[in-house]
Protein backbone atom coordinates (compact mmCIF):
# COMPACT_ATOMS: atom_id res chain seq x y z
CA UNK A 1 0.00 0.00 0.00
CA UNK A 2 1.01 3.55 -1.06
CA UNK A 3 2.09 5.77 2.30
CA UNK A 4 1.64 8.78 -0.02
CA UNK A 5 -2.11 9.19 -0.63
CA UNK A 6 -5.68 8.69 0.32
CA UNK A 7 -7.00 5.47 -0.45
CA UNK A 8 -10.49 6.34 -1.65
CA UNK A 9 -10.65 2.81 -3.42
CA UNK A 10 -10.46 1.47 0.48
CA UNK A 11 -13.47 3.22 1.88
CA UNK A 12 -14.46 1.97 5.01
CA UNK A 13 -18.33 1.19 6.08
CA UNK A 14 -18.84 4.56 8.13
CA UNK A 15 -16.45 6.90 6.34
CA UNK A 16 -17.70 10.34 7.06
CA UNK A 17 -17.40 13.56 5.17
CA UNK A 18 -15.73 16.61 6.51
CA UNK A 19 -17.94 19.39 4.85
CA UNK A 20 -17.53 23.15 4.34
CA UNK A 21 -18.76 25.48 7.21
CA UNK A 22 -20.86 27.53 4.64
CA UNK A 23 -22.14 24.58 3.10
CA UNK A 24 -23.75 23.58 6.26
CA UNK A 25 -27.01 21.94 6.75
CA UNK A 26 -29.30 23.41 10.09
CA UNK A 27 -28.67 20.35 11.05
CA UNK A 28 -25.28 19.43 10.93
CA UNK A 29 -24.88 23.02 12.04
CA UNK A 30 -26.89 22.21 15.17
CA UNK A 31 -24.87 18.79 15.90
CA UNK A 32 -21.81 20.80 15.71
CA UNK A 33 -22.51 23.67 18.20
CA UNK A 34 -24.09 20.36 20.47
CA UNK A 35 -21.03 18.79 20.23
CA UNK A 36 -18.80 21.58 21.40
CA UNK A 37 -21.04 23.06 24.28
CA UNK A 38 -21.44 19.31 25.76
CA UNK A 39 -17.41 19.26 25.60
CA UNK A 40 -17.02 23.11 27.04
CA UNK A 41 -19.86 21.69 29.83
CA UNK A 42 -17.13 18.76 30.51
CA UNK A 43 -13.93 19.94 33.12
CA UNK A 44 -12.37 16.53 32.90
CA UNK A 45 -9.78 15.18 29.99
CA UNK A 46 -12.68 14.69 28.34
CA UNK A 47 -13.71 18.46 27.79
CA UNK A 48 -13.29 21.21 25.33
CA UNK A 49 -10.53 22.78 27.23
CA UNK A 50 -8.14 19.45 27.49
CA UNK A 51 -8.09 19.65 24.32
CA UNK A 52 -7.64 23.58 23.49
CA UNK A 53 -4.50 23.48 25.96
CA UNK A 54 -3.14 20.46 24.30
CA UNK A 55 -1.94 22.83 21.55
CA UNK A 56 -0.78 26.01 24.10
CA UNK A 57 -0.80 26.71 27.56
CA UNK A 58 -0.83 25.05 30.02
CA UNK A 59 2.89 23.69 29.29
CA UNK A 60 3.87 21.75 28.22
CA UNK A 61 3.27 23.38 24.56
CA UNK A 62 2.74 20.31 22.09
CA UNK A 63 2.07 21.63 19.34
CA UNK A 64 4.66 21.44 16.40
CA UNK A 65 5.08 24.42 13.62
CA UNK A 66 8.23 25.19 12.38
CA UNK A 67 9.07 21.46 11.66
CA UNK A 68 8.57 18.65 9.49
CA UNK A 69 6.11 17.20 11.63
CA UNK A 70 3.55 20.12 11.32
CA UNK A 71 1.09 18.54 8.70
CA UNK A 72 1.09 15.21 10.83
CA UNK A 73 0.60 16.21 13.97
CA UNK A 74 -2.36 18.54 13.46
CA UNK A 75 -4.25 15.64 11.44
CA UNK A 76 -3.33 13.31 14.59
CA UNK A 77 -4.56 16.52 17.08
CA UNK A 78 -7.73 16.97 14.57
CA UNK A 79 -8.72 13.35 14.69
CA UNK A 80 -8.05 12.76 18.27
CA UNK A 81 -10.71 16.14 19.39
CA UNK A 82 -13.19 15.22 16.50
CA UNK A 83 -13.28 12.03 18.53
CA UNK A 84 -13.98 13.51 21.53
CA UNK A 85 -17.00 15.74 19.55
CA UNK A 86 -18.49 12.58 18.54
CA UNK A 87 -18.78 10.92 22.08
CA UNK A 88 -20.78 14.09 22.63
CA UNK A 89 -22.45 13.90 19.59
CA UNK A 90 -22.19 10.76 17.53
CA UNK A 91 -21.80 11.61 13.52
CA UNK A 92 -20.40 14.89 13.85
CA UNK A 93 -17.53 16.04 12.59
CA UNK A 94 -15.26 18.98 12.21
CA UNK A 95 -16.13 21.46 9.16
CA UNK A 96 -13.47 23.31 7.37
CA UNK A 97 -13.34 27.10 6.82
CA UNK A 98 -12.48 27.67 3.30
CA UNK A 99 -10.65 31.49 3.39
CA UNK A 100 -10.00 31.82 -0.15
CA UNK A 101 -13.80 31.59 -0.95
CA UNK A 102 -15.96 34.29 0.31
CA UNK A 103 -13.08 37.32 1.52
CA UNK A 104 -16.08 39.88 2.10
CA UNK A 105 -17.39 37.63 4.78
CA UNK A 106 -14.41 36.69 6.06
CA UNK A 107 -14.80 34.24 9.12
CA UNK A 108 -17.99 31.93 8.07
CA UNK A 109 -21.27 33.38 9.81
CA UNK A 110 -21.53 29.98 11.67
CA UNK A 111 -18.68 31.41 13.83
CA UNK A 112 -19.25 34.82 13.62
CA UNK A 113 -22.88 35.29 15.02
CA UNK A 114 -22.30 36.26 18.72
CA UNK A 115 -25.84 34.84 19.52
CA UNK A 116 -28.26 31.95 17.54
CA UNK A 117 -32.05 31.04 18.44
CA UNK A 118 -31.37 33.81 21.46
CA UNK A 119 -28.62 31.33 23.20
CA UNK A 120 -24.96 32.44 23.01
CA UNK A 121 -23.34 30.67 19.84
CA UNK A 122 -20.55 28.18 21.56
CA UNK A 123 -18.46 28.73 17.85
CA UNK A 124 -18.18 32.31 18.20
CA UNK A 125 -15.53 32.32 21.29
CA UNK A 126 -14.69 30.40 24.13
CA UNK A 127 -13.85 30.30 28.16
CA UNK A 128 -10.01 30.21 28.34
CA UNK A 129 -8.60 28.14 32.33
CA UNK A 130 -7.20 29.91 33.94
CA UNK A 131 -3.58 27.81 33.33
CA UNK A 132 -4.33 28.44 29.90
CA UNK A 133 -3.71 32.73 29.85
CA UNK A 134 -1.02 34.55 28.74
CA UNK A 135 -2.42 37.06 31.25
CA UNK A 136 -5.12 37.05 33.89
CA UNK A 137 -7.62 38.75 32.13
CA UNK A 138 -7.62 37.04 29.04
CA UNK A 139 -10.68 34.70 30.63
CA UNK A 140 -12.20 34.29 27.12
CA UNK A 141 -11.26 33.89 23.53
CA UNK A 142 -11.87 36.91 21.47
CA UNK A 143 -10.75 37.92 17.37
CA UNK A 144 -9.75 40.91 15.57
CA UNK A 145 -10.16 40.04 12.03
CA UNK A 146 -7.95 41.58 9.51
CA UNK A 147 -8.96 43.42 5.99
CA UNK A 148 -10.45 40.67 3.92
CA UNK A 149 -8.71 41.42 0.95
CA UNK A 150 -5.24 40.11 2.77
CA UNK A 151 -6.94 36.78 2.99
CA UNK A 152 -4.84 33.59 1.07
CA UNK A 153 -6.56 33.87 -2.70
CA UNK A 154 -7.00 30.86 -4.61
CA UNK A 155 -4.08 31.35 -6.97
CA UNK A 156 -1.56 31.34 -3.64
CA UNK A 157 -3.28 28.22 -2.83
CA UNK A 158 -2.83 26.74 -6.47
CA UNK A 159 0.87 27.73 -6.66
CA UNK A 160 1.34 25.70 -3.02
CA UNK A 161 -0.46 22.72 -4.15
CA UNK A 162 1.63 22.50 -7.07
CA UNK A 163 4.89 21.52 -5.44
CA UNK A 164 5.92 17.82 -5.44
CA UNK A 165 7.95 17.70 -2.47
CA UNK A 166 6.41 17.16 0.83
CA UNK A 167 8.31 18.63 2.75
CA UNK A 168 8.51 22.38 0.27
CA UNK A 169 4.61 22.25 -0.06
CA UNK A 170 4.28 22.00 3.93
CA UNK A 171 6.46 25.10 4.22
CA UNK A 172 4.92 27.09 1.97
CA UNK A 173 1.35 25.76 3.16
CA UNK A 174 2.67 26.92 6.74
CA UNK A 175 3.59 29.95 6.00
CA UNK A 176 -0.04 30.92 4.55
CA UNK A 177 -1.64 29.09 7.58
CA UNK A 178 0.66 31.82 9.59
CA UNK A 179 -0.97 34.02 8.04
CA UNK A 180 -4.55 33.32 8.84
CA UNK A 181 -3.45 32.94 12.46
CA UNK A 182 -2.33 36.19 12.35
CA UNK A 183 -5.74 37.71 9.90
CA UNK A 184 -7.84 36.42 12.62
CA UNK A 185 -5.78 38.30 15.68
CA UNK A 186 -6.37 38.38 19.22
CA UNK A 187 -6.58 34.86 20.93
CA UNK A 188 -5.93 32.90 17.19
CA UNK A 189 -2.85 34.99 16.98
CA UNK A 190 -0.55 33.30 19.81
CA UNK A 191 0.20 29.47 19.59
CA UNK A 192 -0.24 29.80 22.98
CA UNK A 193 -3.64 29.97 23.32
CA UNK A 194 -4.79 29.67 19.47
CA UNK A 195 -6.71 26.19 19.84
CA UNK A 196 -9.26 28.20 22.91
CA UNK A 197 -10.99 30.07 19.59
CA UNK A 198 -13.26 27.43 17.76
CA UNK A 199 -12.06 29.10 14.76
CA UNK A 200 -9.01 27.45 15.01
CA UNK A 201 -10.30 24.03 14.25
CA UNK A 202 -12.29 25.41 11.12
CA UNK A 203 -8.72 26.71 10.02
CA UNK A 204 -7.04 23.68 10.47
CA UNK A 205 -9.43 21.46 8.61
CA UNK A 206 -9.18 23.55 5.43
CA UNK A 207 -5.00 23.36 6.26
CA UNK A 208 -5.68 19.54 6.52
CA UNK A 209 -7.90 19.09 3.78
CA UNK A 210 -5.25 20.73 1.59
CA UNK A 211 -3.04 18.39 2.91
CA UNK A 212 -5.28 15.94 1.71
CA UNK A 213 -6.13 17.62 -1.71
CA UNK A 214 -2.05 18.05 -2.78
CA UNK A 215 -1.88 13.97 -1.90
CA UNK A 216 -5.06 13.23 -4.45
CA UNK A 217 -2.89 15.42 -6.85
CA UNK A 218 0.83 13.83 -6.10
CA UNK A 219 -0.10 10.08 -5.60
CA UNK A 220 3.44 9.08 -6.12
CA UNK A 221 4.52 12.11 -3.44
CA UNK A 222 4.85 11.68 0.06
CA UNK A 223 6.29 12.25 3.37
CA UNK A 224 10.28 11.71 3.83
CA UNK A 225 10.57 7.58 4.97
CA UNK A 226 13.07 8.70 8.16
CA UNK A 227 9.54 10.27 9.27
CA UNK A 228 7.23 7.82 8.98
CA UNK A 229 7.94 6.15 12.26
CA UNK A 230 8.57 9.02 14.59
CA UNK A 231 5.49 9.65 17.67
CA UNK A 232 3.14 12.34 17.30
CA UNK A 233 3.40 13.04 21.16
CA UNK A 234 1.39 13.25 23.29
CA UNK A 235 -1.23 11.37 20.81
CA UNK A 236 -0.77 7.34 20.40
CA UNK A 237 -0.16 7.64 16.47
CA UNK A 238 2.56 8.07 14.20
CA UNK A 239 3.42 9.98 11.40
CA UNK A 240 2.21 6.96 9.00
CA UNK A 241 -1.19 6.20 11.20
CA UNK A 242 -1.95 9.87 9.61
CA UNK A 243 -1.28 9.95 6.07
CA UNK A 244 -4.28 7.88 4.82
CA UNK A 245 -6.91 10.01 6.00
CA UNK A 246 -9.93 7.36 5.19
CA UNK A 247 -7.90 5.19 7.55
CA UNK A 248 -8.76 7.48 10.06
CA UNK A 249 -12.45 7.22 8.78
CA UNK A 250 -13.30 10.40 7.36
CA UNK A 251 -12.68 12.33 3.86
CA UNK A 252 -13.49 15.82 1.92
CA UNK A 253 -15.57 14.59 -0.78
CA UNK A 254 -16.86 17.63 -2.58
CA UNK A 255 -20.19 15.62 -2.87
CA UNK A 256 -20.69 11.84 -2.20
CA UNK A 257 -23.86 9.54 -3.08
CA UNK A 258 -24.08 5.88 -2.71
CA UNK A 259 -26.11 3.03 -3.87
CA UNK A 260 -26.41 -0.47 -2.49
CA UNK A 261 -25.02 -3.05 -4.55
CA UNK A 262 -26.66 -6.80 -4.94
CA UNK A 263 -25.15 -8.01 -1.75
CA UNK A 264 -23.30 -11.48 -1.81
CA UNK A 265 -26.61 -13.43 -0.66
CA UNK B 1 16.41 41.01 16.45
CA UNK B 2 15.48 43.70 13.88
CA UNK B 3 12.44 45.53 12.31
CA UNK B 4 14.17 45.69 8.88
CA UNK B 5 17.41 43.84 7.32
CA UNK B 6 19.38 44.70 4.07
CA UNK B 7 21.68 41.71 2.93
CA UNK B 8 24.69 41.88 1.12
CA UNK B 9 24.15 41.98 -2.51
CA UNK B 10 23.52 38.21 -3.56
CA UNK B 11 25.25 37.13 -6.81
CA UNK B 12 22.25 36.34 -9.65
CA UNK B 13 22.45 33.33 -11.83
CA UNK B 14 23.75 34.09 -14.99
CA UNK B 15 21.24 35.41 -17.56
CA UNK B 16 21.96 32.63 -20.08
CA UNK B 17 20.93 29.69 -17.06
CA UNK B 18 17.25 29.35 -17.87
CA UNK B 19 14.94 28.33 -15.05
CA UNK B 20 11.00 27.52 -14.37
CA UNK B 21 11.39 29.06 -11.03
CA UNK B 22 13.30 31.20 -8.14
CA UNK B 23 13.16 30.81 -4.25
CA UNK B 24 13.98 33.00 -1.62
CA UNK B 25 14.82 30.48 1.15
CA UNK B 26 15.04 32.08 4.57
CA UNK B 27 16.79 29.84 7.08
CA UNK B 28 17.55 30.26 10.92
CA UNK B 29 14.00 31.95 11.56
CA UNK B 30 13.75 32.72 14.72
CA UNK B 31 9.49 32.12 16.45
CA UNK B 32 9.80 32.72 19.93
CA UNK B 33 7.88 36.13 19.86
CA UNK B 34 4.73 37.89 18.81
CA UNK B 35 3.45 36.74 15.16
CA UNK B 36 4.18 38.75 12.13
CA UNK B 37 4.19 39.10 8.42
CA UNK B 38 7.91 39.66 6.65
CA UNK B 39 7.89 41.20 3.74
CA UNK B 40 10.35 40.87 1.05
CA UNK B 41 12.11 43.16 -1.62
CA UNK B 42 14.67 42.37 -3.79
CA UNK B 43 16.84 44.77 -5.19
CA UNK B 44 19.74 46.24 -6.36
CA UNK B 45 20.32 49.09 -3.62
CA UNK B 46 17.87 47.76 -0.62
CA UNK B 47 14.84 49.62 0.13
CA UNK B 48 13.94 52.07 2.95
CA UNK B 49 11.76 50.99 5.79
CA UNK B 50 8.62 52.68 5.01
CA UNK B 51 8.47 50.65 1.97
CA UNK B 52 5.25 48.31 1.89
CA UNK B 53 3.47 46.24 -0.96
CA UNK B 54 3.46 49.05 -3.18
CA UNK B 55 7.01 49.21 -3.91
CA UNK B 56 8.63 48.28 -7.24
CA UNK B 57 10.74 46.39 -5.31
CA UNK B 58 8.23 44.18 -3.53
CA UNK B 59 8.64 40.25 -4.07
CA UNK B 60 6.38 38.90 -1.72
CA UNK B 61 6.01 37.56 1.69
CA UNK B 62 6.23 35.43 4.39
CA UNK B 63 4.14 34.69 8.03
CA UNK B 64 5.60 33.54 11.48
CA UNK B 65 2.87 32.66 13.89
CA UNK B 66 5.08 33.00 17.11
CA UNK B 67 5.25 31.75 20.82
CA UNK B 68 4.42 35.18 22.42
CA UNK B 69 7.02 34.80 24.65
CA UNK B 70 8.48 32.37 27.19
CA UNK B 71 5.83 31.33 29.84
CA UNK B 72 8.28 28.96 31.88
CA UNK B 73 11.15 29.48 34.16
CA UNK B 74 14.43 30.69 33.40
CA UNK B 75 16.09 28.71 30.70
CA UNK B 76 12.75 27.04 29.70
CA UNK B 77 13.29 28.90 26.01
CA UNK B 78 16.53 27.81 25.35
CA UNK B 79 17.49 25.78 22.39
CA UNK B 80 19.85 23.12 23.65
CA UNK B 81 23.19 24.11 21.43
CA UNK B 82 23.70 20.10 21.16
CA UNK B 83 21.56 17.34 20.66
CA UNK B 84 22.44 13.74 21.56
CA UNK B 85 21.97 11.42 18.53
CA UNK B 86 20.18 8.98 20.48
CA UNK B 87 17.62 11.45 22.04
CA UNK B 88 14.39 10.35 20.63
CA UNK B 89 12.66 13.52 22.23
CA UNK B 90 11.04 15.70 19.72
CA UNK B 91 13.25 18.63 18.87
CA UNK B 92 12.81 21.86 20.71
CA UNK B 93 9.49 23.82 20.25
CA UNK B 94 11.93 26.78 19.34
CA UNK B 95 13.97 25.40 16.84
CA UNK B 96 14.69 27.66 13.87
CA UNK B 97 11.63 27.58 11.00
CA UNK B 98 12.69 27.75 7.53
CA UNK B 99 10.10 29.92 5.15
CA UNK B 100 10.18 30.10 1.16
CA UNK B 101 9.23 33.22 -1.36
CA UNK B 102 8.86 32.26 -5.48
CA UNK B 103 10.37 35.02 -6.81
CA UNK B 104 10.38 33.74 -10.68
CA UNK B 105 9.13 36.80 -11.98
CA UNK B 106 11.23 39.18 -9.93
CA UNK B 107 14.01 37.41 -10.98
CA UNK B 108 13.70 37.53 -14.35
CA UNK B 109 12.49 41.53 -14.01
CA UNK B 110 15.97 42.27 -12.51
CA UNK B 111 17.82 39.68 -14.91
CA UNK B 112 16.54 41.92 -18.07
CA UNK B 113 17.70 44.64 -16.68
CA UNK B 114 21.19 43.00 -16.49
CA UNK B 115 21.20 43.40 -12.95
CA UNK B 116 23.82 41.18 -11.09
CA UNK B 117 23.57 41.44 -7.67
CA UNK B 118 20.73 42.36 -5.37
CA UNK B 119 19.79 42.79 -1.69
CA UNK B 120 17.30 41.00 0.00
CA UNK B 121 15.61 43.48 2.55
CA UNK B 122 12.86 41.94 4.73
CA UNK B 123 10.42 44.53 6.88
CA UNK B 124 8.48 42.56 9.63
CA UNK B 125 5.36 43.90 10.83
CA UNK B 126 3.14 42.40 13.09
CA UNK B 127 -0.91 42.37 13.15
CA UNK B 128 -1.34 46.49 13.80
CA UNK B 129 0.41 46.54 10.76
CA UNK B 130 3.68 48.31 12.51
CA UNK B 131 7.15 47.26 11.72
CA UNK B 132 8.17 45.66 15.38
CA UNK B 133 11.50 43.85 16.08
CA UNK B 134 10.48 40.63 15.61
CA UNK B 135 12.90 39.71 12.72
CA UNK B 136 15.96 37.46 13.14
CA UNK B 137 17.33 34.82 10.60
CA UNK B 138 20.30 33.44 9.93
CA UNK B 139 20.98 33.33 5.97
CA UNK B 140 18.89 33.59 2.97
CA UNK B 141 19.79 31.55 -0.54
CA UNK B 142 18.40 32.49 -3.42
CA UNK B 143 17.56 28.79 -5.84
CA UNK B 144 16.73 28.52 -9.17
CA UNK B 145 15.40 25.16 -10.60
CA UNK B 146 15.25 24.48 -13.62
Amino acid sequence: MSTASPSAVQAPRALRHRRSARRLTAGQLADLRGAVSAAQAIGDDRGYQRWAGIHGLPLPISCTHHNELFLPWHRAYLYLFEKALQERVPGVTLPWWDWTDNHAEGIPAAYSRQRVEGRKNPLFDSPIQPAGRERPSQTRTQRAPGAPGRLPTPAEVEAILGNRDFLTFQTQLESIHDGVHVWVGGTMESIATAAYDPIFWAHHCMIDRLWYLWQLRHPGAGIPARLLDRALAPFPLTVRQTIDASSLGYDYAATTTAAAGPGHG
Amino acid sequence: MVERFSTSAIELPPPERPFDRADLIFYGLDHSGPSFEAQVFFDPRGVAREADAEHRAYVGSFFVFGHGGCFGDVGHCDIPSERDPFDLRPPHQLEPATRIVTVTDALRALLKRDVEAAKVTVIARTAARTPADVLAFETVRLATYA
